[in-house]
């Protein structure tokens, strides 16, 4: 017998270890980066490695004969599976819904496979040592593996591999000593030949994954968005990207979808023309967030209007639609329309100092997701929007979904009557959105009066179509809530409550 | 001390004076000498200021500075002494009953008193008192000048329906409690159930108490306190500690004693010990203000805190407020007048103010030593004012924390500040980049003396030492988010209702005018400092002039 061998082998019980704590820490690290709360996490993933290594050891009694190919195999094995391990929960994690499953199906087999390999080289060794320096010996190996990778892996490996790519080269080191110990045994091995070459196309397979890691974690991010990011964008106030499918293009703004270029049309149809086709006087229009200039577009096809005024926070959303090609063909180069002026500013604070008055006023608010935006659905803000709509105008106030948020619908609907204005809600269909819905809203003394006809073009507003959008169906059926005050911020509240069913 | 020895008493009376000045040249002597370590060294990197009133106006107070002689002399027929809000609102009603030869001595370059703010790029903010509630709807007073201000605009049902832009904006309170901040004040998460039926039980005693009324028909707890019953039953309870008084009724909830005590130093600088039980129950058991639009007991603020209210008054009354002035001596004169001597410090002018009537505004420690010349039977070392520090933090982002986000009201369970206040609350902005905090720290853990010298013997470096590792705690990872911390100090914060206070006949007689000539106005007259107190001392005052002057 060699005597180097032995020696060898106490070397892969090192490299064994090691490899063995970094698979679960990296589990760990996965799983607080993807699911939050480190020390649950930790924990969690740290108790089911454990065991599963238990049940490993105690499988390992069954492998009675060839252990020495038995321990490459499981090297090779666990150097797949633990190189792949991050990767695969990357990319699973935003299509699969039970993703902790997957988290601990992942932890149990990396577990159970590292369990069996001190056992089984144990057995290996056996005869080659004394028992007493045997346990001394694969045990220290065993845990100064342990040490070192809980050294580097927090100092060197997370801060300059990352956690794909440290997957993969450990992955690598695992079956590169199933390799060495293939080569070096080779005589005591029945099928040496069959596990080298299964040891080398691992290592190569495991290679390309390192090299193309970083393709994959950005494919990953991506992922999120289920469609090709043409363009992206950090501006002061929020992240804009912009998608790609087809022909279809989508709008996210932070996350939420803005709008998609194949349905938008119904969303932004339905929010002016109700509205404005009633009000052939009409020559002022106000239009509050709405930065894409969908909603303007919708405007201009009124060749009453004199001027429109767009009132956005983010100038970075407005030049976007000014300036960039694709969207300006989206929104009909409406931003760049002489009758157009687009005032970057707060909305509650401008509207404070305004004085003259408009004909139409069209609020497409962001939905009352937090405190800050809530302020804008406010029976104070609604009074200030009173104080400069029109003796004969009317107003519009986009107003999320009545059937997924049926009391955040309403409560819309309760804080402008309770300014005094007499409103009139309807709804329609958007694909990408759901059943959505809108409120008019007018001085008591000047009734709402449906329009007759449409101006040629529209492709879903027409007099039979608002008809079916003034009607509610129970499920959308007006329901008793209070009003949203700066001092309640009632509808941040059932906004959370209800969307919190649906995402 | 004009020359007396200040061992006039008996040899304990000396003696307690000896080792309180030990005591006190103990503690100062350390601050000093930790204070030189930090001044060479320390540990933050953060700019900012070091304020407090004009210490310049104390030292003149107690004969300690040489005042050029009264160069010149005139005559105003009431003067009113304290542009605090007591003053401002003496003045006000003298205003409203047609008074026009009028003045208001301040001695600071600026009127408020305890309403003072101050403002940065970044945002107003308060350096004392930040908050009002809904005025008790049997307080028709208040109500009048809260509908003159606008803070009302107009009545449903009768009821007032207050300015949408004062109610405090949602989402108002929270606690760091347990690791997680928790929705309002009262401790809640993470509270054994025992605890909690505590909680529950004493709040439901003052809810109680809040309705009583008592054998002569009035509320046993009202605001203004004067107009609170007299029932002898619940008088006695001014006699013993909120502590004792918890104790009696067997209260041993830590959670809730926490509560009680944060109640007490948020409202009274002192803890719990201090503290009367009839006020610490006033404070639970006062406020029933309705509101149109509003729960009861809502409450009002503004990016400068009561600095807005104090705006308000002194606009009308501009012309007839003297900042930089203060009045350091008053004394009767032949003719039945009295000759005010006061002194600019920006100028440099003494002057002589020939006056009818004075209305003293200024709290009794400073009338203490400015009624020298003149007989008044009270004994001042009853009065005792919690020293406070306020921080004015400006900050980038506070770092992500669990539970509730960022509230108008944020108080950490168990620590020694009462919690700090965004002063962009109220802004109707949708998103800052930058954000001014109001943090507020009561100095309670000595004897108010005690701790106020040690306040003003602390510099710059040792109170960030005291505020950064709390704010530390409470919001790990903030330093680095502090672009400027701005330190304001109040030696005499507010007036404490220790017990036999409130009640007491020293206090009653030094509401007492003296010869219908000089009166007083100060809500440490009252026992509490709080908004609606000095409004309401401010009234008295100014109507016992125009009764006098009848």
């Amino acid at each position: 017998m060699n005597k180097k061998l032995p020696a060898l082998l106490l070397i892969s019980v090192f490299v064994v270890a090691t490899c063995g704590l970094i698979y679960e820490l990296i589990a760990g690290t996965l799983a607080s980066y993807l699911l939050g709360d480190s020390v649950t996490q930790f924990s969690t993933i740290i108790g089911v490695y454990l065991f599963s290594m238990g049940i490993g050891s105690w499988i390992s009694k069954y492998f009675e004969k060839n252990i020495l190919s038995w321990f490459i195999q499981i090297e090779i094995l666990v150097g797949l599976i633990g190189g792949f391990s991050s990767t695969v929960l990357f990319l699973v994690f935003e299509s699969i819904a039970s993703f902790r499953i997957v988290l601990y199906g992942f932890v149990s087999l990396t577990g159970i496979l590292v369990g069996l390999e001190i056992p089984l080289l144990m057995r290996i060794l056996k005869d080659r040592y004394e028992f007493r320096d045997l346990v001394s010996k694969v045990f220290t190996f065993d845990y100064i593996g342990a040490l070192l990778a809980s050294l580097i892996f927090p100092l060197l490996l997370i801060p300059h591999l990352g956690l794909v790519k440290t997957a993969f080269m450990f992955g690598v080191l695992n079956v590169v000593v199933a390799l060495i110990v293939c080569v070096s045994f080779k005589k005591e091995i029945r099928a040496s030949k069959y596990l080298q070459s299964a040891s080398m196309l691992s290592i190569i397979t495991l290679l390309i994954g390192f090299v193309y890691a970083d393709k994959i974690t950005s494919f990953s991010e991506s992922q999120t968005y289920s469609d090709t990011i043409i363009y992206s964008k950090s501006t002061l106030y929020q992240r804009i990207i912009l998608t790609k499918k087809n022909k279809v293009l989508r709008l996210f703004l932070n996350g939420n979808l803005q709008f998609s270029s194949d349905d938008e049309y119904r969303y932004h149809e339905a929010l002016v023309h109700p509205g404005l086709q009633a009000l052939p006087f009409a020559k002022r229009v106000l239009v509050m967030g709405g930065g894409d200039g969908l909603a303007v577009r919708e405007i201009l096809k009124y060749q009453n209007i004199d001027s429109v005024t767009l009132v956005d926070l983010d100038k970075g959303m407005t030049s976007l639609f000014q300036s960039n090609k694709i969207l300006l063909d989206i929104n009909k180069n409406s931003l760049l329309s002489p009758k157009v002026k687009v005032i970057n500013a707060d909305a509650f604070s401008w509207i404070k100092a305004q004085q003259k008055k408009f004909d139409f006023i069209v609020i497409d608010f962001p939905d009352p997701s937090n405190y800050a935006v809530g302020k804008l659905y406010t029976n104070a803000f609604y009074k200030l929007v009173k104080g400069i709509l029109a003796p004969k105008g009317l107003m519009v106030v986009q107003s999320t979904s009545p059937y997924v948020a049926p009391k955040s619908f309403w409560t819309v609907n309760k804080t402008l009557e309770s300014v005094g204005l007499k409103t009139i809600p309807y709804h329609n269909y958007v694909p990408s959105f759901g059943e959505w819905g809108y409120i008019l809203a007018t001085e008591p003394e000047n009734p709402y009066k449906k329009p007759q006809n449409y101006i040629p073009g529209l492709k879903f507003v027409s007099r039979e179509s608002v008809n079916l959008m003034l009607f509610f169906p129970k499920d959308m059926g007006k329901v008793e809530t209070e009003v949203n005050k700066l001092n309640n911020q009632i509808l941040v509240k059932y906004f959370e409550d209800e969307w919190a069913n649906v995402l | 001390m004009s020359g007396q020895t200040f061992y006039k008493g008996d040899l304990t009376t000396y003696l307690k004076r000896r080792s309180f000045l030990l005591r006190v040249g103990l503690i100062t002597g350390g601050i000093f000498l930790n204070g030189c370590l930090k001044k060479i060294k320390s540990k933050y990197n953060i700019k900012g200021a070091l304020n407090g009133p004009d210490s310049k106006a104390g030292h003149i107070l107690r004969d300690k500075i040489k005042l050029p002689k009264p160069s010149s002399s005139r005559k105003v027929k009431t003067l009113i002494i304290g542009s605090g809000i007591s003053g401002l609102s003496a003045a006000r009603w003298l205003q409203k009953n047609g008074e026009k030869d009028f003045e208001i001595l301040e001695l600071e370059n600026h009127p408020g008193g305890n309403s003072h703010f101050g403002t940065n790029k970044t945002s107003s903010y308060p350096l004392g008192a930040h908050y009002i509630t809904v005025a008790n709807n049997d307080d028709d007073l208040l109500i009048d000048f809260l509908k003159e201000i606008n803070v009302i605009t107009h009545f449903e049902n009768k009821i007032p329906y207050y300015n949408d832009y004062f109610l405090t904006f949602e989402p108002e309170e929270r606690l760091l409690i347990n690791g997680e901040w928790q929705d309002g004040l009262i401790p809640d998460f993470g509270v054994p159930a025992n605890d909690k039926l505590q909680i529950k039980d004493f709040l439901y005693l003052v809810s109680k108490l809040k309705n009583t009324k008592g054998s002569d028909g009035k509320f046993l707890f009202n605001i203004p306190i004067s107009s609170s019953s007299a029932d002898k039953d619940y008088r006695e309870l001014d006699k013993i500690t909120f502590k004792d008084y918890l104790e009696e009724k067997g209260y041993t909830s830590k959670y809730l004693l926490w509560y009680l005590n944060y109640a007490c130093k948020d409202d009274y600088g002192q803890k719990l010990d201090k503290i009367s039980a009839w006020a610490g129950l006033h404070y639970f058991a006062s406020r029933r203000g309705e509101a149109a639009n509003a729960e009861q007991n809502a409450i009002l603020t503004w990016p400068e805190g009561n600095g807005w209210i104090m705006k308000q008054l002194t606009g009308k009354l501009k012309d007839h407020i003297k900042t930089s002035t203060m009045c350091y001596d008053i004394n009767l004169t032949a003719n039945g007048n009295m000759l005010a001597t006061v002194f600019n410090p920006e100028t440099n002018i003494t002057e002589k103010i020939e006056t009818e009537k004075i209305i003293l505004s200024s709290p009794q420690y400073v009338n203490n030593r400015l009624l020298k010349n003149l007989h008044r039977p009270i004994e001042y070392s009853y009065f005792s004012y919690s020293p406070w520090l306020i921080a004015n933090i400006t900050i980038n982002e506070l770092p992500q924390s669990k539970g509730r986000g960022l509230c108008w009201d944020n108080v950490a369970y168990n620590t020694a500040s009462v919690g700090y206040v965004n002063s962009a609350q109220q802004h109707l902005k949708i998103s800052e980049d930058k954000k001014v905090i109001t943090y507020y720290l009561p100095l309670c853990n000595f004897e108010p003396a005690v701790s106020r010298l040690a306040a003003y013997s602390r510099n710059y470096e040792q109170w960030l030492d005291i505020v950064v590792p709390e704010l530390e705690i409470i919001h790990p990872g903030i330093t680095q988010a502090i672009e400027n911390i701005d330190f304001w100090i109040w030696g005499h914060g507010m007036i404490a209702p220790t017990k036999n206070f409130i009640w007491s006949e020293n206090l009653e007689k030094a509401r007492t005018p003296i010869e219908e000539k000089i009166f007083f106005a100060h809500s440490d007259l009252s026992g509490i400092s709080i908004f609606e107190e000095a409004f309401h001392q401010g009234i008295k005052a100014a109507k016992q002039v125009l009764d006098a002057n009848r």
